[in-house]
């Protein structure tokens, strides 16, 4: 067996939702304990779905289960003195605390990070929230639509006479998620060598917006407010998503497609002449002129010939793929990209395997925790006894 | 930099563009030195990306915003892969590499014998990480790809797009920050891994792969359901309403989510329509989904009537969650990433200073990731790298520079002249097209950079 890459950390996961838990799960699916505290009614993602057949269950959600595998449940009330005194001995044996909790929250109830930083010297104290733990918004409420918003990303995206479109998968939320596992490592390298823990502030809004491409700069550098135009790529057109015979295809001709390949392609070599072809600049403008060129051809092929082609020609035509291709693509199984786990209550699942491969320290994949799977292993682990957490358990503390 | 996690250690960047470059700019940011390399004519294209004020004078290649963003704090070396001697100093500079960044295609590397196997005999404990489209193996390894084709790769279009119709991308390559933000985290995973055992490894990071968990819900659905997604535009799998509304401006819109009846109470309150809080059809989610477009007509009616700002903190104050859909003047603008310096300026040489969004989304308490330097201009490092890490003589270094293997201007195969007009952007054609919506020329005035006359 390989070895795992962070087995040497143990992580108290506080979070709930989306941004945290996946956080936490990189750092599980890296090799690190991951301890998830929750509630006695669960995450909330356990309510989101989708369930088998439609039929809610707390242990049965996709979506919990994508965010939270090779972690272990405990469950516990932290608006309770007697939780909290079980959380902080849980703390007294971890590298790092993940929490999502709205700013202000967890200092209420004495948990903040000033409250605990004498006590944990060592704490790595990560936080997520939707815009920060300052600031004049750092109160308001906020998911990955808001953060579209106030990014910008949204404005840009759709088409120019229609409202802005937001992206689709609650795209802020990971991004947010990947920035707090950086964040993690960082703050651990640094504790290594220079000592002790601090707190991290991972703004949802600041992760998402840090991905801007060119729109804030197209005003800083040139005082132009770029407007949605059918979330085209200004320097790059067509490079954009056409419906083809059989679905859609990325048509991205690339630094060197016009106007040879894209002749090549479409099987008119007439083209290579056509001034639409030549300049980028008249393509980009009668951008209509060139489309009734282009669309037609589309039509009438495959979206595998038009993709297999257009990358015979060195051109990065990509495909346009959803769950069920992906799922049956030959290259993501070459790959070995899903991975199955056992799943208690739903036996074999496939899952989302590893966004990077390590060769010395391949990331593993595993099953979900039913609600509170391992509280009573937990509780004994940490020195109490049946008895002890047999009436932590009936007085609803865990 | 001591004091910083990365401080000491060394990454050879040979990657361009946006994912690698986002990647190693994270690890500059956390103190490691990066160094990036370049060749005349290979050089990153996004030197000829948003040139400072639309003047291409002299070197225009060094005052690009597009290559500021990813590259400030970094280093700048000029090798040409294509004359084996360069390939011969590059390998000379691996024993003072900790980590090497490379975002070709699969097959490049090999080809120049700067594999990973090749590279750790040279340096054993070395990190590698390659970027690549679709990874490196599997049919699709030798693909080329750029950020917009990998998005749609990835399956998060197929979820993006007004109900019912096409599959849509971001307006930006939006897979392409998220690899190498999940790249810098894959490299953070590899050097705790080789502080505790001295054991360097090789990562590979597919772009496609890395944002297929962005879309987790739909796969789940598809695995428990055999059930594709459908576009859904701004709505919400689970609360109602939830969408883009617009507001009294031309341009201008609200988005917002009513997460719950008591939300839904609180909305109907502050916008002072307390017949929709007593409506029957609305008490609860499911009515609220199942006549979704009448509400979405009657919160339209009381939007149009607001600006988008004030009905945001209006909404917000009411314990809705509810934004402004702010372009990108309006970003830059934004009083709370103000307060909370998200951009940094920047002064960068022969263009001056320019806000810059903070590249790594976390914010520590014990260190600061504020970056450290502008973006290095093309060739600025060479002497003190080849001279300083490899010894090598001035005599060396002019030999070099005479073959062009090494130098500070791009060989543009194009020819500079035509290069200096291309990289002029057509902004007014754009302004009468409508991809963008309005040209400022007194913007550094405000964004404060300038004083207005008179001031």
């Amino acid at each position: 067996m390989s070895d795992l890459a962070l087995d040497d950390l143990r992580v108290i996961d506080l979070s709930q939702g989306i941004a945290g838990p996946y956080c936490a799960k990189m750092l599980a699916d890296c090799g690190a304990e991951v301890i998830k505290v929750e509630p006695p009614q669960g995450d909330y993602a356990r309510t989101l779905g989708p369930f088998p057949d439609d039929v809610p269950h707390h242990d049965k959600g996709g979506l919990f289960i994508h965010l939270n595998g090779n972690k272990k449940s405990v469950t516990l009330d932290i608006e309770t003195e007697s939780g909290r005194i079980v959380l902080r001995k849980l703390l007294a044996r971890a590298d790092a605390l993940v929490e999502s909790y709205a700013p202000g929250h967890l200092t209420s109830l004495g948990l903040g990070y000033d409250d605990l930083k004498d006590e944990f010297p060592d704490l790595v104290y990560c936080s997520i929230t939707p815009f920060g733990q300052t600031g004049p918004y750092s109160g308001y409420r906020g998911n990955s639509l808001t953060c579209m918003a106030l990014s910008g990303l949204m404005y840009i995206t759709g088409d120019p006479d229609r409202e802005p479109l937001c992206t689709g998968g609650e795209p802020a939320e990971y991004f947010a998620g990947l920035n707090a596992f950086i964040g993690v490592l960082a703050a651990v390298e640094h504790r290594a060598s220079n000592g002790g823990g601090q707190q991290i502030d991972v703004s949802m809004l600041e992760a998402l917006g840090a991905a801007d491409e060119y729109n804030t700069t197209l005003y800083s550098f040139l005082g132009a407010i770029r407007k949605r135009f059918y979330s085209r790529h200004l320097f790059a057109y067509p490079a954009d998503i056409y419906p083809c015979k059989d679905g859609h295809i990325v048509v991205v001709p690339g630094a060197t497609g016009f106007p040879l390949g894209m002749a090549v392609l479409m099987e008119q070599m007439e083209l290579e002449q056509n001034p639409l072809f030549a300049n980028l600049w008249m393509r980009s403008i009668q951008w209509q002129k060139f489309e009734e060129l282009l669309r037609p051809y589309l039509l009438e092929h495959d979206w595998r010939d038009l993709l297999t082609r257009a990358q015979e020609l060195r051109m990065p035509f990509g495909p346009v793929m959803s769950p069920r291709l992906l799922r049956e693509d030959e290259h993501m199984k070459a790959r070995g990209f899903f991975q199955e786990v056992e799943q208690p209550e739903l036996g074999r699942t496939q899952v989302a395997g590893p966004p990077f491969k390590m060769s010395e320290t391949p990331l593993r994949s595993g099953p979900a925790p039913t609600l509170g799977e391992h509280t009573q292993d937990a509780l004994l682990e940490l020195g109490y006894d049946a008895e002890e957490a047999r009436i932590l358990r009936e007085r609803g503390v865990t | 930099m001591a004091g910083l996690p990365l401080s000491g250690i060394r990454v050879l960047d040979l990657t361009q563009v946006y994912a690698g470059p986002t990647c190693t700019r994270i690890l500059c940011d956390l103190g490691a030195e990066v160094i990036k390399l370049e060749g005349l004519k290979r050089t990153d294209i996004t030197h000829l990306l948003v040139i400072a004020d639309n003047d291409s004078h002299d070197d225009f290649w060094n005052r690009m915003g597009y290559f500021l963003y990813r590259n400030a704090g970094k280093k700048s070396l000029t090798l040409d892969f294509s004359e084996p001697d360069a390939v011969e100093l590059l390998k000379r500079l691996i024993p003072h590499a900790d980590v090497v960044a490379e975002s070709f295609t699969p097959r490049v590397m090999a080809q120049h014998g700067l594999d990973y196997e090749s590279l750790r005999k040279i340096r054993p404990d070395l990190i590698m990480i390659s970027l690549s489209g679709y990874g490196q193996n599997g049919p699709w390894r030798d693909y080329t790809a750029y950020g917009m084709g990998l998005e749609p790769a990835s399956g998060i279009s197929s979820l993006t797009g007004y109900r019912g119709g096409e599959p849509l991308r971001t307006g930006i390559s939006f897979t392409d920050p998220y690899s190498g933000i999940a790249g810098a985290g894959a490299v953070l995973t590899a050097l705790h891994y080789r502080r505790r055992t001295g054991k360097g490894q090789y990562i590979d990071l597919s772009e496609q792969e890395a944002a297929i968990p962005i879309v987790g819900y739909a796969l789940m659905d598809y695995a428990l359901n055999g059930r594709e997604p459908e576009r859904i535009g701004n709505r919400s799998p689970w609360f109602a309403p939830q969408g883009c509304y617009p507001c009294r401006g031309e341009d201008d819109w609200l988005v917002l989510t009513v997460r719950d009846d008591a939300e839904w109470q609180a909305f109907c309150e502050v916008v002072g329509q307390p017949k929709w809080a007593g409506d029957e059809r609305f008490a609860d989610v499911l009515g609220r989904r199942r006549h979704h477009e009448e509400l979405d007509e009657l919160i339209a009616s009381w939007t149009r009537e607001q600006g988008h700002i004030e009905a945001m903190h209006l909404l917000q104050a009411a314990g809705v969650t509810a934004a402004a859909v702010l372009n990108p003047k309006e970003v830059l603008l934004d009083p709370h990433l103000r307060e909370r310096g998200y951009f940094e300026t920047i002064d960068q040489p022969g263009v001056g200073p320019r806000p810059v969004p903070r590249q790594t989304g976390a914010r520590f308490s014990a260190f600061d990731v504020s970056t450290r330097a502008p973006a290095p201009k093309l060739g600025e490092h060479n002497k003190e790298i080849l001279q300083g890490l490899l010894g090598l003589s001035d005599e060396e270094i002019a030999g070099l520079e005479e073959r062009k293997i090494i130098g500070d201007k791009p060989e543009l195969a194009a020819g500079e002249d035509l290069m200096r007009m291309f990289v002029q952007w057509p902004v007014t054609t754009f302004l009468q097209m409508g991809a963008v919506a309005a040209l400022e020329p007194d913007y550094k005035q405000q964004l404060g950079l300038e004083q207005k006359a008179g001031e």
